[in-house]
């Protein structure tokens, strides 16, 4: 009944948690009223001289067990209607105006059990008013008491959990981040590339050194554009050609690449390595494990608001991962971060036999940038494919 | 020692051929490009040595060794970067390069296929049973292992694969159980029953059972019991 969703903030179960609660509160009211019942006994005991001792404890004991009674039943209705989730404002009036209907209920209860149904002799020496007035104002006060102590205990509960939860987000960005950077750097793609370049040197060193470069350029991209929220797409494309043109160099001819970017679509802002990982998976799931290769074949053009990016590659959706591939899943994160519903990312399978990659990435959404750190100078030494 | 590379990256297999050159024990016999075409060249060669690179398009180097008839060449596993595969290789102590080849660590590799005591006899006197020392490759999910005979105390029959008991795994086998008792040595493997094959170094001890039969007790704890005629044949086998 009160356990909100941060309560999983402590990383234990919300029912071990709720009963854990059921219990501390259990024990605080017995204790408490007990406490309450003790004083009582004692002040009568010490400070006036009343000679029905017996029924004098029974009078307490009723009127505790009846406090007792309409504490709980009042905690009831503050979850019922919520009211722990009030700022003080609003919570100090329903306090007073709770304590006093709670004083009022207890008088009226305790005074009529013990002296109407039980029928015991009115003490004659005060007036009635008198002692109920007294009885009513004492009991405000004391059940108002109760509240503040039941308010006081949520606010610190609540006060920890915040803290607890604020806590835990700062750990989680923590971890996005470094995962982030762990998922521009493919090692897998690196050591595979570095092994075919030492390979290249002998046999053809113009192109060995060529590769250099390129894997120079990949790897500085890849570090430097992480912490950018989006670049030229000119200087995505270069690095997905650089990344090509390696690939070519493992797989040879198993790899064909065929690249149709139209002329504006150079100048659009786009998040870094969002083509390069669909480009990425498209050699993972389409080229690599055939043994005949394939076509990639990469279209970039603006239509309306959006620039549109495709990447296609050979092979069905079920063995291209899905939708449930890591690299994918991070890009469409990354789309929904910087430009919620208006950037999309769909893969389908058109025609049979080719998977399609889709994106689209709103223009003017890119439109509040830096422009000293957007615009880097394209890369004076990137390739085309050989 | 005649070896086999097997990688689908052309340029790959030179780097390896270029480092096996300063290596004159190690005679490079053919290469391979996918496991189809490594599995006719085992099978046309009969090589001593596979270097074998895990991914490839169509069966992967572990699916290839899966394949493979036993008694298996010596293999040197390579790889790129794959975090689970070098996961395994550490964890079953198996060799593996990491690429680019280290030529140190290449040296190093090939030193300890020179000790004695490896499944790489002379190809033309390979006995068709199978020795304790000979070694099988099994998978299982990420862990893989090159087991040899005499560590496998139970072979179990499960449909067209077999279960075997070693250590403290049982691993399937995608082979049949009648298939691996053709191979297996018989005074050292004893067919207990249907659905069992014995390794009889690894017998504890024996306890008389229903109907004549008997049950043997296995170091590890296993448990077979064996049918009156079966019990008469070990019982013949044992006497020997």
């Amino acid at each position: 009944m009160d356990a909100p969703p941060s309560s999983l903030a402590f990383g234990v179960d919300p029912e071990l948690r709720r009963r854990a609660r059921e219990r501390l509160y259990v024990g605080c009211q017995v204790a408490g009223w007990l406490f309450f019942l003790l004083l009582q006994l004692l002040f009568v005991q010490l400070f006036t001289a009343s000679p029905n001792h017996g029924g004098t404890v029974a009078a307490s004991g009723q009127a505790v067990a009846i406090g007792l009674l309409l504490t709980h039943v009042a905690r009831r209705w503050i979850l019922r209607w919520g009211w722990k989730e009030l700022g003080w404002r609003a919570l100090v009036p329903r306090i007073l105006g709770m304590a006093l209907a709670l004083s009022a209920a207890w008088m009226v209860t305790t005074y009529g059990l013990y002296y109407g149904l039980l029928r015991n002799p009115w003490p004659q020496k005060y007036h009635p008013l008198a002692i109920l007035s007294l009885a009513l104002v004492n009991g405000t006060v004391l059940m108002a008491g109760w509240l503040c102590i039941y308010f006081f205990y949520h606010l610190f509960d609540r006060y920890n959990r915040l803290q607890i939860e604020q806590l835990r987000l700062l750990a989680a960005v923590k971890e996005a981040e470094l995962r982030a950077l762990k998922s521009q750097i493919n090692p897998h793609f690196i050591f595979n590339a570095l092994n075919s370049l030492r390979g290249l040197i002998d046999e053809n060193p113009a192109r060995a050194r060529q590769a250099v470069t390129q894997l120079a350029n990949l790897l500085r991209y890849s570090l430097q554009s992480g912490h950018l929220e989006t670049v030229p797409f000119e200087d995505e494309l270069n690095t997905v050609n650089d990344y090509l043109a390696l690939e070519q160099v493992r797989h040879e001819d198993r790899l064909r690449v065929r690249l149709d970017v139209a002329p504006e679509a150079l100048h659009c802002l786009v998040p870094p390595m969002l083509l390069q990982t669909l480009v990425e998976n498209a050699v993972k799931y389409g080229i690599a494990p055939r043994r005949e290769g394939g076509e990639i074949a990469v279209r970039a053009w603006c239509a309306r608001d959006l620039l549109r990016l495709e990447v296609t590659n050979p092979g069905t959706l079920a063995a291209n991962g899905g939708s449930t591939g890591v690299g994918l899943r991070n890009a469409g994160e990354r789309l929904r971060l910087l430009f919620g519903d208006h950037a999309t990312l769909q893969l389908r399978e058109d025609p049979p036999g080719r998977i399609v990659a889709a994106v689209g990435v709103p223009l003017e959404a890119a439109a509040p940038e830096r422009p000293a750190e957007a615009r880097r100078p394209a890369p004076a030494m990137a390739s085309r494919p050989v | 020692m005649k070896a086999l590379l097997i990688d689908d990256e052309r340029l790959a297999r030179n780097e390896l051929r270029r480092l096996l050159a300063a290596h004159p024990g190690i005679t490079v016999a053919g290469e391979a490009a996918d496991a189809d075409e490594a599995r006719a060249l085992v099978a046309a060669l009969r090589p001593d040595l596979l270097f074998l690179d895990v991914q490839m398009p169509g069966d992967d180097g572990f699916a290839l060794l899966e394949s493979l008839e036993p008694p298996l060449p010596r293999v040197v596993f390579t790889t790129a970067y794959d975090e689970f595969a070098v996961k395994a290789f550490a964890f079953n102590a198996l060799d593996y390069l990491l690429k680019p080849v280290d030529p140190a660590r290449l040296a190093a590799a090939l030193e300890k296929l020179a000790a004695p005591g490896g499944a790489g006899g002379a190809p033309a006197d390979r006995p068709a049973r199978l020795g304790p020392e000979d070694k099988v490759f099994v998978r299982e999910g990420e862990r893989c292992w090159f087991v040899e005979l005499k560590a496998i105390r139970l072979l179990e029959s499960e449909g067209n694969y077999t279960r075997l008991h070693f250590d403290d795994v049982q691993p399937q086998l995608f082979r049949s159980l009648n298939a691996m008792e053709e191979r297996l040595d018989p005074r050292a493997f004893f067919r207990a029953n249907r659905r069992q094959i014995i390794n009889l170094a690894w017998v504890d001890r024996i306890e008389p059972w229903f109907s004549g039969g008997l049950l043997v007790h296995l170091k590890g704890g296993a448990k077979v019991e064996l049918s009156r005629r079966q019990a008469q044949a070990f019982r013949d086998r044992m006497s020997l």
